[in-house]
């Protein structure tokens, strides 16, 4: 008898193997992760629910037929449930499992549902009371499991003696079963523990790694490609990561070139060259991370045909509106695998290079800005011509008072003309009197070395142009123009009705003919700037155009609506 | 002290001479309105000091600068009224500048320096190192005087340069003649041309034929044709920088 029962010990830990595998093999799926770990939210709950149950079922499933009824190790699911779940997932489970066994049938159907449910709120209430005690670090003990197990098995024998008549029938089941099932259910329930144990700190030592390489390539690029993306600060940038991730090779690159190599086969993936392989192509056009592992998806260099890379994960970097700008690229030589760490890391390695480009971006459209707001202020402080207008009011001081009071009320003019925003509409009658103002202050200055002519008919007075279009126009005449003749300058402002119905053309024009047409120069206020403004408040159809004979003469013509009077 | 102002605005002149006439022991020699009658007159009366104006048609007064003979130097006074670059370069240098509108007192300290300077070192002051100022490069157009008129001639344009008693002459390469302020020493520093006699300079680009002579001297046949002498003395160093030697 006793020989019979260590055989069936045997054969029932031999089922609890089968039943271990499968949840060995079930333990690498993500399945599993929720479990790894004290379950507080409900979709966690409703995993443990439904793996347990499974388990539980599984248990019986595997279970050996002793006469009528079955040795199994249903409990180990019910009591797992339980305590990693509590009371209500263990005891769901407990019904779940108990269910399906009360559904076989046989004389101790009723008594395994019941001590099955109560299985899983043994496991339920000892979860709660160690969570109470804040001992959770108990409840992933292996032995504790085992001997919850154990008790649990226990207290199921005793409902069977307890529910089953009669009561030889439950006694005979019991003196069978009784060694086998405690036996299994505890060593299997403990083995199970042990089997998540294992899984979480495999987890824990994968993701370590990881937020180890994430951290540390963080901060050694930190601000690396925000002061440019650029050659050399791509080669830095991959030298780092290269030595981080210890991948074959790595790789930078923007929309049309190879910016930074390291690694195998840098001799022929040289820094400048364009790019050549399809699948940095597809990444980019696709805005997508490629992949070619050399297996499933063919890799070979585009460049070296003896090229010792075999595979390459392209990963498409971003600018703010997710539009690419670049790829960051991975190598391994043939014969060695990608790590499925660097797969990862790499694409949160392009996210992390992808800010610092943009944070760049954004500094130095912050600096451009400044600088452009400097200029600004500048063109409207116009320093040389502010000294040289106070050495003119100075020097006709002494000569005719009343006449550089006079210089001084233009000179105010000019000023609070000048520091008006550039945005705003102004009539022709309102830009004359800034143009005047700076002419007569100019006329003094230049004395006999400046003639000037101003013929803008009357009716035109109130045609509306951008605030400072034409003013910069008749300073560049002079600053530009008449200023460097040795003998003496003319300035003609005119106007006159445009070809075209409903246009005016103002002229600015000057008998110097020094400056060539130059629309892009750089100059702040230049006429290039007012070209665009007109453009942009009128249409395309208008702005400025520049008539030119050299030694001659320079004619700035600005092209304006005469419709826009009452605009 | 023999002063002479230069600006192209008559009433910065007009101003500055105002200052200047407050001070006795100061001759105001004459005032000039551009860079080439400033040179005109400096070489025609010699003043001991220049209050220069940078901003000029044409040529700068710092461009003016570079072209006077180095020998025959006055003591420049930059006047400026807004000039960061320029200014940057007098403070470093430590060269003579005013500020536009000039102050009297700022005037008065620049003449005490002056008649200091004149007064210890006398005649053989060296003139500071004015090739350290901005704007010192090779000279692309000459000032030159024509019938009438002031021409500033392209350097290409030039096929030699002789040396005459009236002055110096530039030889266009249409064989006409222009007058110009500049010596031939200037010349000779400040653009590509070279030395072939001592009283001839030439074009390298415009010479079409060396023809050697039985005296150990030469002829250049320029490219219009024109014949300019070739000494002895100068044969060796112009085949060397024609790299021919």
């Amino acid at each position: 008898m006793l020989s019979q029962q260590l055989l069936l010990v045997i054969q029932l830990l031999q089922q609890t193997c089968v039943f271990l595998v499968i949840a060995w093999l079930l333990s690498k799926t993500p399945l599993f992760t929720p479990l790894m770990q004290v379950t507080i939210r409900l979709p966690h709950k409703l995993t443990c629910y439904v793996v347990f149950s499974a388990f539980c079922i599984l248990g019986t499933f595997l279970g050996l037929k002793v006469g009528e009824s079955i040795a199994n190790i249903r409990a180990i699911g019910a009591v797992l449930g339980g305590l990693l779940g509590g009371p209500s997932v263990g005891l769901a489970v407990g019904f779940t499992g108990g269910l399906h066994r009360y559904s076989l049938g046989g004389p101790t159907d009723l008594a395994c549902m019941i001590s099955t449910i109560t299985e899983g709120l043994l496991g339920g209430l000892i979860h709660r009371a160690l969570i109470r005690r804040g001992r959770v670090d108990l409840l992933f003990q292996p032995m504790l499991v085992g001997v919850v197990a154990l008790a649990a098995e226990m207290l199921q024998m005793l409902i069977i003696l307890a529910v089953t008549r009669p009561y030889a029938t439950a006694f005979a089941v019991v003196d069978s079963v009784a060694l086998p099932m405690l036996t299994a259910n505890s060593i299997g329930a403990a083995m199970f523990m042990r089997l998540l144990l294992d899984r979480r700190a495999m987890l824990e030592k994968y993701s370590n790694a990881f937020s180890a390489h994430a951290l540390r390539i963080a901060a050694r690029t930190e601000g690396l490609l925000r002061a440019g993306f650029n050659e050399a600060n791509s080669q830095k940038v991959a030298r780092i990561i290269s030595e981080e991730t210890g991948v074959g090779a790595v790789a930078i690159t923007d929309r049309e070139k190879l910016l930074a190599f390291t690694g195998t086969g840098a001799d022929h993936h040289l820094p400048g060259t364009p790019i050549t392989s399809e699948h940095t192509m597809q990444a980019i056009r696709d805005n997508r991370v490629v992949y070619a592992d050399g297996n499933e998806v063919a890799y070979t260099c585009s460049i070296h045909s003896e090229c010792r890379l075999g595979s390459t994960l392209v990963i498409p970097l971003q600018d703010a509106d997710d539009q690419v700008i670049g790829t960051i690229k991975l190598y391994e030589p043939k014969g060695r695998l990608f790590a499925r760490l660097n797969r990862t890391l790499g694409e949160g390695i392009a996210k992390l290079l992808s800010r610092q480009i943009l944070t760049g971006r954004i500094e130095a459209q912050k600096a451009l800005l400044t600088q452009s707001e400097i200029k600004l202020l500048h063109a409207q402080v116009n320093p040389h011509f502010l000294f040289n207008a106070l050495n003119t009011i100075n020097a006709v001081i002494r000569l005719d008072p009343d006449r550089a009071r006079g210089l001084v009320q233009n000179l105010s003019t000019f000023f609070r003309k000048n520091l008006k925003r550039p945005e705003e509409t102004v009539t022709l009658a309102d830009e004359i009197e800034h143009v005047n103002a700076y002419l007569q202050i100019e006329l003094a200055r230049f004395g006999e070395r400046l003639k000037v002519e101003v013929d803008l008919p009357y009716i035109y007075a109130q045609v509306r142009l951008p605030a400072f279009s034409l003013q910069p126009i008749v300073e560049n005449a002079i600053k530009h123009g008449t200023s460097h003749l040795l003998g003496s300058g003319h300035i003609r402002l005119f106007a006159e009705a445009g070809k075209k119905a409903d246009t005016l053309l103002v002229h600015v024009e000057d008998n110097a003919g020094l400056y060539p047409p130059r629309k892009t120069a750089g100059d702040g206020m230049g006429m290039g700037l007012v070209d665009r403004r007109i453009k942009a408040r009128f249409g395309s159809e208008y702005g400025l155009e520049v008539a030119f004979e050299a030694e001659r003469y320079t004619r700035i013509t600005l092209t304006l609506p005469l419709g826009s009077v009452d605009a | 002290m023999r002063a002479l102002l230069v600006d192209d605005e008559p009433l910065a002149r007009s101003e500055l001479r105002a200052l200047l006439e407050e001070d006795a022991t100061l001759t105001i020699t004459g005032e000039a309105g551009n860079a080439i009658e400033a040179m005109q007159a400096i070489n025609q009366q010699r003043p001991d000091v220049v209050f220069l104006d940078i901003q000029m048609p044409r040529i700068s007064g710092l461009e003016l600068v570079s072209m006077l003979d180095p020998g025959q130097m006055p003591h420049i006074v930059f006047v400026t009224a807004f000039d960061e670059h320029a200014v940057r370069a007098f403070e470093e240098h430590a060269f003579d500048y005013l500020l536009k509108p000039v102050s009297a007192e700022r005037l008065g300290k620049t003449l005490a320096r002056l008649r200091k300077t004149s007064a210890t070192a006398g005649e053989a002051a060296a003139p500071p190192d004015y090739s350290l100022l901005p704007g010192q490069r090779a000279l692309r157009q000459l000032p030159c005087h024509g019938h009438n008129r002031i021409l500033l001639l392209p350097l290409d344009a030039v096929e030699s340069v002789t040396a005459r008693l009236s002055g110096i002459y530039l030889v266009d390469t249409a064989g006409q003649e222009h007058f110009t302020e500049l010596t031939l020493k200037t010349l000779e520093e400040k653009t590509p041309l070279l030395r072939c006699h001592r009283q001839h300079l030439i074009h390298p680009d415009q010479i079409a034929e060396i023809r050697l002579n039985d005296s150990g001297g030469a002829d250049i046949i320029t490219r219009s044709g024109q014949s300019v002498p070739v000494s002895r003395r100068y044969l060796k160093p112009l085949k060397e920088s024609l790299g021919l030697g």
